[in-house]
């Protein structure tokens, strides 16, 4: 379980979240809306320990992250995977070499099992003829199923998704909301930034409106895209629906 | 005399003054591999968050640009052997002067290519656990020294034609052969224009090559 208790972050005199205190329970799916500049990534960030929060403790399996050392800083890391926005795959590396990176180094993996593990997840978000390529060779929907499969390959609990889908053209969202579906479905704990309204509705467990560094709702799907409670949620909605 | 039968003087030499070319280029290489590494060190140290390291990398690095590289080579060959009483040879010296020189202005250019890496591939390697060492060694320099090649190549070539201020102290290179066939014979111009003739064929070569290698590096992306 992930659970925040109110966490502050400022950059200077910028406090750009303010007290925010949530849970994320194994095997939820829990989608973080809000308008730009809310302080969705940076709370993301917080909890992949990318950001020193300025208040308050973050645990994951009730370890305090927020008081920890380097050597389990990178234990912490192993446990929660990232898929950015930008992909960020390792351009000189190919498809496969960017999944067998961190598993051999980090994971202490033999390259053996790394690249088995590589092939089969590729397999999973249909990407096995594109091992050898690289990353400037793929398609944006291509380049961020394989971000995805880079996470899972390094056997995360949890994996954090920053608006995974808004740097694609249209016409390959589907493919990478599919992936992520089938994660869900088969149980992997994920939270996600998103601007997709159907993908939130129809995946998650749990939907948390943020708006100017705080949290305003936390409720059910149903819930809170048919009855929105604060105005602020109501304004929001009617901009993106 | 006329220009030919100068030429035709010293032609029994003109193989030796070629030939210069050799200790030319070992200065040349030896420093910039040396340069290199000693670049990676000091960049490393100058974006690292050790405050005390950034400095005096930042130091190192004003203190031989900011001094003539005939005065620091001169320094080394004849100043600090008198003062602790060592003995070292022209082709050591030179190759001291030039690595520590050149690593240097390898450091900004290093640095540079570091910073010019999308800080999304600092994220990714941080986010999959990947510690600082390595992530530096097999993610983020491997791309930052793609993209500063052409001035890395800059910097050899610079390096090669600078080298000839190593004549000062001796060592028989491209120059000071020249040189030496020139007080020999009491003639200057053809020498001269054989090691000058020669210095430009090496420089275009290694234009040429380097012009070949990041087309070939370019072709992975
Ligand atoms: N490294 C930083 N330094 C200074 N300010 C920052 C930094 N990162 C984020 N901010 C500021 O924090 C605020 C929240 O940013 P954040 O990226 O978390 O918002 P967001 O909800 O993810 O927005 P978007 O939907 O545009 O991605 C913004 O005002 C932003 O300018
Ligand atoms: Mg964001």
């Amino acid at each position: 379980m992930i659970k925040v208790e109110q966490l502050h972050k400022s950059f200077g005199n910028n406090e750009v979240l303010k007290d925010i205190s949530l849970e994320i329970k194994k095997g939820d799916v829990v989608a973080i809306i809000g308008p730009s500049g809310s302080g969705k990534s940076t709370l993301l960030r917080c909890i992949n320990l990318l950001e020193t929060p300025t208040q308050g403790h973050i645990f994951i399996d009730d370890q305090n992250v927020t008081t920890i050392n380097n050597r389990n800083m990178i234990k912490i890391r192993e446990k929660v995977g990232m898929v950015f926005q930008h992909f960020h795959l390792f351009p000189h590396k190919t498809v496969l070499e960017n999944l067998t990176y961190a598993p051999v180094k980090v994971k202490n993996k033999t390259k053996q099992e790394a690249v088995q593990k590589a092939e089969e997840l590729l397999k999973r978000v249909g990407l096995s003829e594109k091992a050898e390529a690289y990353p400037s060779r793929l398609s944006g929907g291509q380049k961020q199923r394989v971000a995805i499969a880079r996470a899972l390959a390094m056997e995360p609990e949890y994996l954090l998704f920053d608006e995974p889908t808004s740097a694609l053209d249209p016409e390959m969202v589907k493919e990478v909301l599919d992936v992520m579906m089938d994660l869900a479905k088969q149980g992997m704990t994920m939270a996600v930034v998103t601007h997709e309204m159907g993908f939130a509705r129809m995946v998650a467990d749990k939907v948390i409106f943020m708006d100017q560094g705080q949290i305003l709702e936390v409720a059910s799907p149903e819930e809170f895209f048919s009855h929105p409670k604060t105005d602020r949620a109501k304004d929001f909605l009617e901009k993106v629906l | 005399m006329d220009i030919f039968s100068g030429f035709s003087l010293i032609a029994h030499s003109i193989p030796y003054i070629v030939n210069g070319v050799w200790t030319t280029l070992e200065i040349a290489l030896v420093s910039a591999i040396s340069g290199m590494i000693l670049g990676i060190l000091l960049s490393l140290c100058k974006i690292g968050r050790i405050k005390i390291l950034a400095w005096l990398a930042d130091f190192y690095t004003s203190i031989f640009r900011g001094t003539p590289l005939i005065l620091q080579l001169t320094i080394v060959y004849f100043a600090t052997p008198q003062l602790i009483g060592y003995d070292i040879s022209a082709f050591l010296a030179a190759v001291i002067t030039f690595g520590f020189n050149s690593g240097a202005y390898m450091s900004e250019i290093i640095r540079s290519g570091i910073n010019a890496v999308d800080k999304g591939q600092f994220e990714a390697a941080g986010a999959l656990g990947v510690p600082y060492g390595a992530m530096m060694k097999d993610i983020i320099l491997p791309q930052a020294i793609k993209k500063i090649l052409p001035a890395m190549m800059n910097e050899f070539i610079t390096l090669t034609k600078e080298s000839a201020i190593v004549s000062t102290i001796g060592v028989l290179d491209l120059m000071r052969r020249a040189q030496v066939v020139a007080a020999e014979n009491s003639l200057y111009f053809p020498p001269l224009i054989v090691s000058f003739v020669v210095y430009y064929i090496l420089v275009m070569i290694l234009t040429i090559l380097g012009r070949l290698f990041e087309r070939r590096m370019s072709r992975s992306d």
